[in-house]
């Protein structure tokens, strides 16, 4: 009976091969993995370690490295997103606007936090690497790493460093940034709201400006202007200043 | 929602147009948020279908990132190599960024002298 049946249902291994032929596996599983991710950062009260971005790579890089889909194979599917991120960082002009009046009569301590943080986060960064022996790809993902992701990947094709780690370096230091600002401010005694939500921006980009966000509103609005003017800042200054320091 | 889209598409393409044909060293979508930012300046508002889009946008830019960083698998050995000298770059400088923005804004803002 068996043998009779067994035309009738294609066997799995084709339903593989069709499915992994096409973009959509990879679709549903970087959606898939990121929804599990909102999913356990919720019911873990949004606690920073569980964040939903670096919950969905792993869950991301653990399948495809069970099911032996070569990372190529998986972007070509995974592309769809990943051109989202152009089209979010336009966006991105929107919190920077709405953000701009508040800032008036501040603007020159701003800025000059702004550029006094960006340029801490690449010389410590890189010369920290450096000086442990790290070698200069590691050393080059560095660069970029306090910008939000999407404009430091841009930063990093720019340079000729890659982008894949700077991503990587940008996420994680993400993650750190939202664990660790309060710690760290309360440190330094840093006390009014817009003082603290424009450090976290400046340093931890998205994932600091969420978890400011969820701690207080004007610490979130700072934190966002600082994450979107450290983009457009170094958008354009990193790549200059690796052009005249012959990097 | 859908001509809050068209409009960052179109500042996208117009974006990356200037970055092929002017200026090669900005990435295309920054060019592109700048011309938006101007055009937001100009109009001196946001139209709610815009302000739609970018905040779907801003809530779940996380998940946009996640197709190049997954590219981690297949620097995992060199990563492994390194561990040391990135986990202490990562933290490090983290903590020294936000000290030092903090404090310059501290040192930077009226009325703030204790």
């Amino acid at each position: 009976m068996t043998g009779q049946l067994a035309p009738e249902f294609p066997n799995i291994y084709e339903i593989w091969v069709y499915l992994s032929g096409s973009p959509l596996l990879a679709l549903i599983l970087t959606l898939g993995a990121y929804q599990i991710g909102v999913i356990v950062y919720g019911r873990a009260n949004r606690h920073p370690l569980a964040n939903p971005v670096l919950i969905a790579i792993v869950l991301v890089a653990a399948t495809i490295t069970l099911i032996g889909m070569p990372y190529p194979k998986y972007f070509e599917g995974a592309q769809f997103v990943h051109f989202l991120l152009g089209t979010a960082t336009v966006s991105l002009a929107v919190p920077i606007y709405k953000g701009l009046s508040a800032m008036r009569g501040r603007i020159a301590p701003l800025l000059a936090a702004l550029v006094a943080g960006g340029l801490t986060s690449i010389a410590s960064a890189v010369g920290i690497a450096r000086m442990l022996g790290a070698d200069s790809t590691i050393v080059g993902g560095f660069v970029a790493k306090s910008v939000t992701a999407p404009i430091a990947m841009g930063i990093a094709e720019r340079i000729g460093v890659s982008p894949t780690l700077t991503a990587v370096f940008a996420v994680s230091t993400g993650i750190l940034g939202a664990v660790l600002a309060r710690f760290v401010l309360d440190a330094v005694r840093s006390r009014e709201w817009w003082q603290r939500g424009f450090a976290i921006g400046v340093a931890a980009h998205g994932l600091g400006t969420s978890r400011a966000f969820s701690v207080n509103a004007e610490a979130g609005a700072y934190s966002s202007l600082a994450m979107g003017l450290h983009g457009v800042l170094g958008a354009v200054l990193i790549p200059l200043g690796a052009r005249l320091l012959g990097l | 929602m859908i001509s809050g889209l068209v409009q960052i598409l179109l500042f996208q393409g117009l974006g990356e147009l200037v970055t092929h044909f002017l200026l090669p060293l900005i990435p295309g979508p920054v060019i592109g948020l700048i011309l938006l930012l101007g055009f937001l300046a100009l109009r001196r508002s946001v139209n709610a279908s815009l302000d739609e889009v970018a905040s779907t946008f801003s809530q779940h830019f996380g998940l946009l990132f996640v197709p190049a960083a997954v590219g981690v698998v297949m620097f995992w050995p060199h990563l492994k190599a390194h561990a040391l000298a990135i986990a202490a770059a990562l933290v490090a400088s983290v903590v020294l960024t936000i000290a030092v923005t903090a404090l310059v804004l501290k040192a930077l803002s009226p009325g703030s002298l204790e």
